[in-house]
């Protein structure tokens, strides 16, 4: 997206961490059923790419909601599947082994959980095995906020200090209070912008833990992608920290993993 | 961006425009609970508001919904130290309602206060009740607007009880505040039945959807922008408008022609 500043014209590249599609129990206002319209949605807005998941590894199940995005995404490259995790115990993705092997036959570089849909516990004795491995091989894994609070990250960052952990969707209303102690703790754990609304928070953020630590998101079909676009494109942060935040530091965590 | 809109164009590349300024008719001032403010003193919303475009705010200060005289009092000091960039809304304590006939009978426009601010879910007292009375037959005799915060499902200020109140009171300009958050549809009968109730955007801006459907089978010209400034940054807010399904028309009346015809900005 074409910006001005400073006098020059800067082209900021956007990458989503947090956008779905499909069908739902429920669907938001105004749902997105397929990529293809989650596509021309980022084309609207000038979004260029997307870490996506589908609704059915969220309200069915990752077994069969993993297939479904794999099959959704194949073809649009702008799109970048992240997949869902169940616990090693019931072996439902086969072993941790073979399930990293089927991330890596189908491009996953990204895990998402959903315990309180799924009905597991995100902790060294329910899930121990993978994540174990995720933190050997850079993996992010992304949380809800809606779904994990904030106990669940503070208890999974103190089994797995290292973890790549990002929460998405943590709410308008504020949340530093809680999530400023695990930044100054966790150089893996990250926050997104999706609802990050408030006033002077993603510059304050950034003074004091720098860019690093913010991915850009919209947190689609269920919240405008406009807000959370405009709010970047004009917070009072130099540009190279914007680019970071909109694209730079998922890519760079995407490309660090080893599979 | 395909988004063909050349108003979207310019916020795009420079946050702001003189062609569109922003008028921000639900907003607050102060501290609050549950809630850390990087910016939250009167000059640092002012900056703000420069940044982003916003011409003007109208304001109610968080303390005045606990203590309305101290709380209000703060306010009226506000507004007389920026004149060209506040205006407040009376806020009220339905608990207090002695208090409430006190603050009503001091009411006087053109000192600042254009209006008056319920926030019903807070003090757990419903809109319709006698205790908010005294402010709705000023605002009624006056034609003053009301900003009601309304939420959907609530059991003090659901898009049903504006309805409620807007048969009795055809002449207050009454404001639903976050339009009924969640009862959408709600929301949109009660400003469509009714000439003198309109939908104001905060939060609600950030649901997909919401903006279109509102412009679709209400109209702009019955849609107000507000941020509950210093909760949220207005280019987030600004940002959905913009992205919205909708007209420039539409964006305009949101963002400013509304608020310039309700408030007599």
């Amino acid at each position: 997206m074409p910006v001005v500043r400073g006098g020059r014209r800067c082209w900021l590249e956007f990458l989503d961490c947090y956008a779905s599609f499909g069908p739902s129990f429920v669907p938001p206002l105004a749902p997105c059923g397929t990529a293809e319209e989650l596509l021309a949605e980022m084309r609207f807005c000038g979004v260029q790419r997307a870490l996506v998941h589908h609704t059915s590894q969220v309200e069915d199940s990752p077994v069969l909601g993993n297939r479904l995005l794999s099959e959704a995404v194949a073809g649009h490259p702008e799109l970048i599947p992240s997949w869902a995790l169940l616990p090693p115990s019931t072996e439902e993705q086969g072993t941790v082994e073979e399930f990293l092997g089927a991330m890596r036959e189908h491009g996953v570089r990204a895990l998402w959980a959903f315990p309180s849909q799924h009905l597991y516990s995100l902790s060294a004795t329910g899930c121990g095995p993978l994540l174990e491995e995720m933190v050997a091989r850079g993996i992010p894994l992304l949380l809800r906020r809606a779904d994990a609070g904030w106990d669940l990250p503070y208890a999974l960052l103190r089994e797995f200090p290292q973890l790549n952990l990002v929460v998405v969707g943590h709410g308008p209303w504020g949340e530093d209070r809680f999530f400023r102690p695990l930044l100054e703790r966790h150089p893996g754990f990250r926050v997104d912008t999706a609802r990050y609304e408030l006033d002077g928070g993603i510059p304050g953020l950034v003074r004091r833990y720098g860019p690093e630590r913010l991915l850009f998101s919209t947190g689609f079909p269920g919240t405008s992608m406009g807000g959370a676009l405009l709010a970047l494109l004009h917070a009072d942060i130099p540009d190279e920290a914007k680019a970071a935040i909109a694209a730079g530091n998922l890519d760079r965590m995407l490309g660090e993993v080893r599979l | 961006m395909s988004n063909p809109s050349p108003l979207t164009a310019e916020f795009v590349a420079a946050g702001r425009t003189p062609e569109c300024p922003v008028i921000d008719a639900h907003a607050h001032f102060g501290t609050f609970r549950g809630i850390y403010f990087p910016r939250v003193t009167a000059d640092a919303m002012v900056g703000t508001m420069d940044r982003c475009g916003v011409r003007v705010t109208i304001s109610s200060h968080h303390y005045a919904f606990i203590d309305p005289e101290r709380g209000n009092a703060e306010m009226a000091q506000v507004v007389r130290d920026h004149p060209e960039r506040f205006r407040a809304y009376l806020a009220l304590n339905p608990n207090y309602p002695e208090l409430v006939q006190r603050q009503v009978a001091q009411f006087a426009p053109g000192q600042g206060f254009v209006g008056f601010k319920f926030l019903a879910d807070y003090h757990h007292y419903p809109i319709t009740g006698d205790h908010y009375r005294p402010a709705l037959e000023v605002a009624e005799a006056q034609g003053l607007p009301v900003l009601m915060h309304t939420w959907g499902g609530s059991a003090y200020d659901s898009p049903a009880h504006v309805a409620e109140v807007a048969a009795r009171y055809p002449n207050a300009r009454l404001i639903m505040g976050h339009s009924g958050f969640g009862q959408w549809e709600e929301a949109i009968a009660a400003a469509s039945e009714h000439e003198h109730v309109y939908l104001e955007l905060c939060a609600a801006y950030a649901v997909r959807g919401a903006i279109d459907a509102f412009c679709e089978r209400v109209g702009s010209r019955k849609v107000l922008f507000g941020t509950d400034l210093p909760w949220f940054d207005p280019h987030y807010g600004i940002g959905c408008v913009l992205f919205a399904h909708i007209t420039d028309e539409d964006r305009h009346n949101i963002l400013h022609r509304t608020a310039e015809r309700l408030f007599g900005l």
